[in-house]
């Protein structure tokens, strides 16, 4: 199902077939790629496509596209997210000291990380809304600033002897499917919700879209932008403690290697940075493309010295494309006419 | 006396002077160690290259644009003149010029994507500094150049009095980057088309040639700064320039850079380093956690942003 989202979507009657191939080649095009690489891949490396290669690849996913989702739904504002590393650590460490140090319940400690990591995103809301300052300056203000204090608070010291059940989730396997996927599923569903059947996300798209016209048509776009920020460091943290199940241990250095990532699968997705627009069947299959790649990279044993350069790479192309799609897409709205 | 203080006020760098003063004296006046020559010349070591990774990051902040790949630009020129000089031999000043040649190619490439697609340079500077940083590790496999000529890692430690000689290159390149700002045509037009880029446009500015220069310009400043890394280290390593990032940014906006463009300063941003430098000295020097920086560095951001928008105003009150 291809699920789009803008803050004037046409009817559906209004759509032509010719034009449908044009507003969905973003996905078309990514789906085709993505399987481009997995033939190629699979042609040369049989392994691939092995049943433990799979799980990999999509337990990796999982947490990348709830990061994707992290910075997806404050780009929706037309704003950014640089905190989400930190916010995602800092919910990590959190949860870690609960368990380890105080004997919280897993399920207690990790709702704790989330109600944290979205508390922090809520302080980046307010204090973005309150000043007036860009969001860019104001996270990366608070970046340094969370990941400061959780270094200070811990001492930078890892928590590795927590509840066994927090690494058996991590480890637990249906075939090639991981709990870790199903719950970025889950996720992508209710933010398709969220954005297209709810007052709320049409409010987030239309103020991402044109906040002096939402703000003119009656939506408070600070409360607007202030909940985003907080669903961001929600989501921010609900990566982070994917990744803690993941490895089993909760290290002050998860989240640090986020900030591309957390980029690559909106923007591979077709999410505009200006706002207004966002795709999460666009962000699963930019975060799918980059799990192939780099699960691929791996088992070709070309390593992951070069996997930044593929990625950087990538990315440069997809945003060209996308650019010159919108200039063909424009001249032919133009010309119809 | 209330118009004085707040004319003091509206001064761009002024607030930022008086507290390098005061953490300068409570520092001397608390710690004996502060003022000893060696210190002096630990803490003047460790100005050099942030100062230069700020200052590459301000040109950019001047015409308006983000520049992410500093740091990542760095690590590539650090391990392409480490490289030349332990695998190839070449003399010193043969790899100081291809490097800084690499970083303004680097800066080339970033600003004319960003001219030519019209993609926000956040975006352009996301992907390229992923590729700068994919081709160091690709080439390096993190292993550091450690065999470097001695004179060039002497350079690297040499000092008269409490002043490296590494100071020569930011404070140089700190004066000419004034005077260009200041003084010069092209300097002017940068700030213009920071300032109101439309208007520039209309006035004659050539646009994009202004865009791709202070890019140029920002690669050429990552270069120097990665090399006198490597000289102050003694060693090419690949994770050069991989913590420039929130401190290129911090500095310049602590200094009274607006991330719109268009104003920018380079004393404001070089007594914003040397602020970072005093906290980092203090806090070595009363035992505290080194973490402490990372959560002050974000701290002064924020709080110089604050007293930015306290002090707009403060000055549009006071014009009315």
């Amino acid at each position: 199902m291809l699920v789009h989202f803008t803050a004037t979507p046409r009817r559906p009657d209004q759509v032509r077939s010719s034009d449908f191939l044009i507003e969905h080649s973003n996905v078309l095009g990514l789906v085709s790629i993505i399987a481009i690489f997995w033939i190629a891949f699979t042609y040369i490396s049989p392994g691939f496509i092995s049943s433990f290669n799979l799980f990999t690849l999509l337990r990796n996913l999982g947490i990348d596209v709830v990061i994707g989702f992290s910075t997806m739904v404050v780009l929706a504002t037309g704003g950014m997210n640089l905190a989400i590393g930190s916010i995602g650590v800092c919910s990590v460490m959190f949860s870690g000291y609960l368990m380890q140090t105080l004997n919280v319940s897993p399920a207690l400690a990790l709702s704790a990380g989330v109600f944290l990591g979205a508390a922090l995103g809520f302080a980046n809301g307010l204090a973005i809304v309150r000043t007036g300052v860009s969001a860019f300056i104001v996270t990366l203000g608070t970046a340094s600033l969370y990941m400061g204090a959780m270094l200070i608070l811990t001492k930078a010291a890892v928590y590795d002897q927590l509840p066994v059940v927090i690494s058996e989730f991590g480890r637990i396997r249906w075939g090639f499917i991981s709990p870790l996927l199903l719950i970025s599923l889950a996720v992508g569903a209710s933010l398709i919700v969220l954005f297209r059947f709810s007052s709320l996300g049409r409010e987030i798209l239309a103020t991402g879209a044109n906040s002096r016209a939402a703000e003119l048509s009656g939506i408070r776009i600070g409360n607007v932008i202030v909940f985003a920020h907080s669903l961001s460091g929600a989501l921010a943290s609900l990566a982070g403690l994917m990744l803690l199940c993941r490895l089993g241990s909760a290290a002050p250095s998860i989240g640090q290697d986020w900030l591309l990532p957390s980029f690559l699968a909106p923007v591979l997705g077709g999410t505009l940075l200006a706002g207004g627009y966002v795709s999460v069947v666009g962000t699963l299959l930019g975060g799918l493309l980059v799990a192939t790649i780099r699960s691929g990279l791996l088992v070709l044993q070309i390593g992951n010295f070069w996997l930044q350069l593929f990625l950087g790479v990538i990315l440069l192309l997809a945003v060209l494309l996308e650019r010159y799609r919108s200039i063909y897409t424009e001249r032919r709205r133009v010309g119809g006419q | 006396m209330m118009s004085r203080v707040s004319s003091f006020l509206t001064r761009d760098w002024s607030i930022l002077a008086v507290i390098v003063l005061v953490g300068f004296f409570s520092l001397s006046a608390i710690s004996p160690a502060f003022l000893t020559e060696y210190n002096q010349y630990v803490m003047l070591r460790s100005f050099c290259v942030v100062l230069l990774a700020a200052l590459a990051q301000m040109l950019t902040l001047a015409v308006g644009q983000i520049n992410l790949s500093v740091g990542a630009l760095g690590g590539l020129v650090a391990i392409v003149v480490g490289g030349l000089m332990e695998k190839f031999g070449f003399p010193v000043w043969t790899c100081v010029i291809v490097g800084l040649l690499v970083g303004a190619s680097g800066g080339v490439i970033n600003g004319l994507l960003t001219v030519k697609t019209g993609i926000d340079g956040f975006i352009i500077t996301l992907a390229t500094a992923s590729a700068f940083t994919g081709i160091n590790y690709g080439l390096t496999e993190s292993i550091p150049f450690y065999k470097l000529p001695q004179g060039f890692v002497d350079f690297g430690t040499a000092r008269v009095f409490a002043f490296p000689y590494l100071l020569i290159a930011p404070a140089l390149t700190a004066i000419l980057l004034a005077w260009f700002l200041a003084r010069t045509v092209q300097g002017r037009w940068l700030l213009a088309v920071g300032g109101n880029s439309h208007a520039a446009e209309l006035s004659g500015i050539p646009r994009n040639v202004v865009v791709v220069l202070a890019h140029t310009l920002s690669g050429l400043l990552s270069a120097i700064a990665a090399i006198l890394a490597v000289a102050q280290l003694g060693s090419a390593q690949p994770s050069i320039g991989s913590n420039w990032l929130i401190i290129s940014f911090a500095a310049p906006i602590i200094g009274g850079a607006t991330l719109t463009g268009g104003h920018v300063s380079v004393a404001g941003t070089a007594l914003a380093v040397v602020l970072i430098v005093l906290i980092q000295n203090g806090l070595v020097l009363a035992q505290v956690d080194p973490y402490y920086v990372e959560f002050l560095l974000g701290a002064l951001i924020l709080l110089a942003v604050g007293a930015d928008r306290l002090r707009a105003a403060q000055t549009e009150r006071s014009s009315v």
